[in-house]
């Protein structure tokens, strides 16, 4: 019976001793990883980081300016009446077209 | 004999087993002691032997795991912000920080220090090789250079010297250079400290731990500022000024869309500047502002109904007499003029005869309402402060037309946004996440109308001072004040202060040049005619300006214009 008991409880002793160590490494390989991750994400954001300020500095309005320069073909600036605010304006400026090309279309015919 | 011993025998046996008993029980006893020690000593082995074998598990596992060690890289890129970025309204980037490094020297390292002067005369002629002599023969650390970039960090290196060390720091950088002011977007010190503009205003929000993912929006529009900039560069190079500013508002919210004062300089790099020409001249340079202030006389005017925009003002005198002061018109006007042709043709007696008919007191109330003489409200500290006037014999007469007062171009632009939005004071900001807040009305919607109907006229009749700003189908309206420095009769700054579209105010653009000369070799198209400039006026120059800068940002700002679309249906359909 006695025997039995602290067969028992080392057993028991025995398997949360293994468990805790067991435990205790696997939240450590997990910190480590965490550990790791963090690592990787702030290296991606420094990344990320300069890459931004490359894109911003090299798409910065001044840069554009010389890149166009030194193409060959000439860019315009876009006419005011080519730029729409919506598709109602477009729309509705189409509509205006068509009324007006119907219109003169009449009088033709009529002439 | 037999049974005797039989019975000694069994008496003894007996006895024996009595004894045996008694030894037994004996024995029991000292076997159940030694069983207790014997488990003791097995626990403690099966307890040993556990331990090792959870240790040998556990190294075995090690073995196994292929886990790799840490990279130093990995270890060494330890890098989080320490501020906030800023961002322009569109969330372009303005400025971050990165992370850099100094160059420093540990003179005790240093073997040879003839080799070591050699070796940096050689590769960084720039650097002032006596001084770095006189430090390494006092011997305590010092910084050869601040702020290294990659390529100059590899060439120190390239040195081999042990004594060179690079330490670490996070520099602040601006993506587009000098394409925004020092006193608006600012700069910080090497400890990143906010030491100027808004990069001072808000350095303990930007450097708030909470808040660091999240950038400061400001309300600039990079694309529009380089417009205003690239524009504003030009007109200087052309009239030949010695400097200028530029300055974009809404009218509604006050949000500042672009702010140039030029010259300026890359603030990316950190300059100790003494010279006057870099000042802001926009939120920092206090002027006279000439015929700019006599919109707000017609304001008061009209307001008070004391006229109406048709009202004629009889028999104007070429000149007026104001204590020993005359004052008179550049040009020959009609001797009858309407009220609303005195700001157009920007008669100085005729603004005069106005002001003497509201009187001072309305004039006192409406420059404390403006708050004209103090600083102006903005989220920098590079602000200027109006000089005070004293309310002497002519100081009326002398404002009506913007003489005898100053104040700085950001408070004008700010009033003429008021006065043209229908009548709303407003606050100018730079900070587009802010709220918003309620201010009292200057003048009714009806005047703000009218006024709106004048300033009109000033850019698109035949008499008026601004025809180079009217861009079709924005509906600009403004005026121009052309005027002597303040205490310096030397100097001159040319004004105009547009809005647009008139119909429907949105914005209120300042363009503005110090010393502008007349450019001979230039010949403006005016009204259909190749005429050099006549005038070294504000309509010949800062006006030309303006227009150019209209009609570029225009579409950007996306200026519903029904003028303009009619035109194009005509255009289009013929």
């Amino acid at each position: 019976m006695f025997r039995s008991k602290i067969f028992i409880s080392t057993i028991i002793f025995l398997i949360f001793l293994i468990t805790t160590s067991l435990i205790k490494n696997q939240t450590r390989i997990l910190e480590k990883k965490l550990y790791k991750l963090n690592e990787k994400i702030t290296l991606k954001e420094k990344d990320i980081n300069e890459s931004q300020l490359d894109f911003y500095f090299l798409t910065s309005p001044a840069e554009i300016d010389k890149k166009v320069k030194t193409l060959d073909r000439n860019y315009l600036p876009i006419k005011n009446s080519k730029i729409f605010l919506s598709l109602s304006n477009y729309r509705s400026l189409q509509e205006r077209i068509s009324v007006i090309n119907n219109k003169d279309e009449k009088k033709t015919k009529e002439n | 004999m037999k049974k005797k011993q039989k019975k000694i025998k069994n008496i003894n046996q007996k006895s024996f087993y009595f004894e045996e008993y008694l030894k037994t029980n004996k024995k029991s006893k000292f076997s159940k002691k030694d069983d207790n020690l014997q488990d003791r000593i097995y626990l403690l082995f099966f307890f040993f032997l556990s331990l090792v074998l959870v240790f040998s598990i556990k190294i075995t596992h090690l073995s196994l795991s292929k886990t790799p060690s840490f990279n130093q890289e990995i270890r060494s890129s330890n890098f989080t912000l320490i501020r906030r970025d800023i961002t322009d309204r569109n969330g372009i980037l303005i400025s971050r920080n990165i992370n850099s490094s100094h160059a420093a020297v540990v003179p005790k390292l240093v073997k040879n220090k003839k080799n070591f002067i050699i070796k940096l005369r050689l590769n960084f002629p720039e650097l002032p090789i006596n001084k770095i002599e006189e430090k390494l023969n006092v011997g305590k650390y010092f910084y050869l250079k601040k702020r290294i970039d990659q390529f100059e960090r590899k060439k120190f290196r390239a040195l081999g010297e042990k004594s060179i060390k690079f330490e670490s720091f996070q520099a602040r950088m601006y993506t587009h250079g000098n394409l925004f002011n020092h006193d608006v977007v600012g700069q910080v010190d090497y400890d990143n400290y906010g030491i100027s503009g808004v990069e001072k205003y808000f350095d303990r929000e930007l450097k708030d731990k909470k808040l660091l993912k999240t950038p400061l929006r400001l309300t600039l529009d990079t694309n529009i500022q380089y417009i205003v900039s690239k524009e504003l560069n030009k007109a200087i190079t052309t009239f030949k000024a010695t400097g200028g500013g530029a300055l974009l508002m809404d009218v509604h919210s006050g949000d500042i869309l672009s702010l140039v004062s030029l010259p300026n300089f890359n603030i990316n790099k950190r300059l100790t500047i003494k010279d006057k020409k870099y000042t802001n001249k926009i939120t920092k340079g206090v002027y006279e502002l000439g015929s700019i202030f006599k919109t707000f006389t017609i304001a008061l005017a009209l307001e008070n109904k004391l006229v109406t925009s048709k009202t004629i003002i009889e028999d104007i005198p070429r000149s007026l007499k104001c204590s020993i002061h005359k004052i008179s018109d550049m040009k020959d006007h009609p001797k009858n003029l309407s009220v609303e042709e005195i700001l157009i043709r920007s008669s100085n007696v005729g603004s005069v005869i106005l002001a003497r008919k509201i009187g001072e007191l309305k004039f006192k109330e409406f420059i404390k309402n403006t708050k004209l003489l103090k600083s102006p409200e903005l989220e920098i500290e590079e602000v200027g402060v109006p000089h005070k006037i004293k309310w002497n014999k002519c100081k009326l007469e002398t404002i009506a037309f913007g003489h005898g007062i100053t104040t700085t171009p950001l408070q004008a632009a700010s009033i003429y946004s008021a006065i043209t939005n229908g009548g709303k004071l407003i606050r100018p900001s730079l900070i587009k996440d802010r709220k918003r807040e309620e201010f009292k009305n200057l003048i009714s919607v009806e005047t703000s109308k009218t006024i709106n109907d004048i300033l009109r006229k000033v850019v698109s009749s035949k008499n008026g001072t601004a025809y180079f700003a009217d861009k079709n189908g924005y509906y600009v309206g403004g005026k121009t004040g052309t005027a002597e420095g303040y205490g310096s009769s030397k100097d001159r700054v040319n004004t105009f202060i547009s809005v647009f579209p008139t119909n429907k105010p949105k914005y209120t653009l300042l363009v503005m040049l110090e010393n502008p000369q007349i450019n001979k070799e230039l010949i403006y198209d005016y009204r259909g005619v190749k005429t050099k400039a006549p005038y070294n006026t504000s309509g010949w120059n800062s006006v030309y300006a303006a227009g150019k800068i209209i009609e570029k940002i225009g579409p950007i700002l996306a200026i519903n214009s029904d003028e303009f679309t009619n035109q194009y249906v005509v255009e289009k359909f013929n």
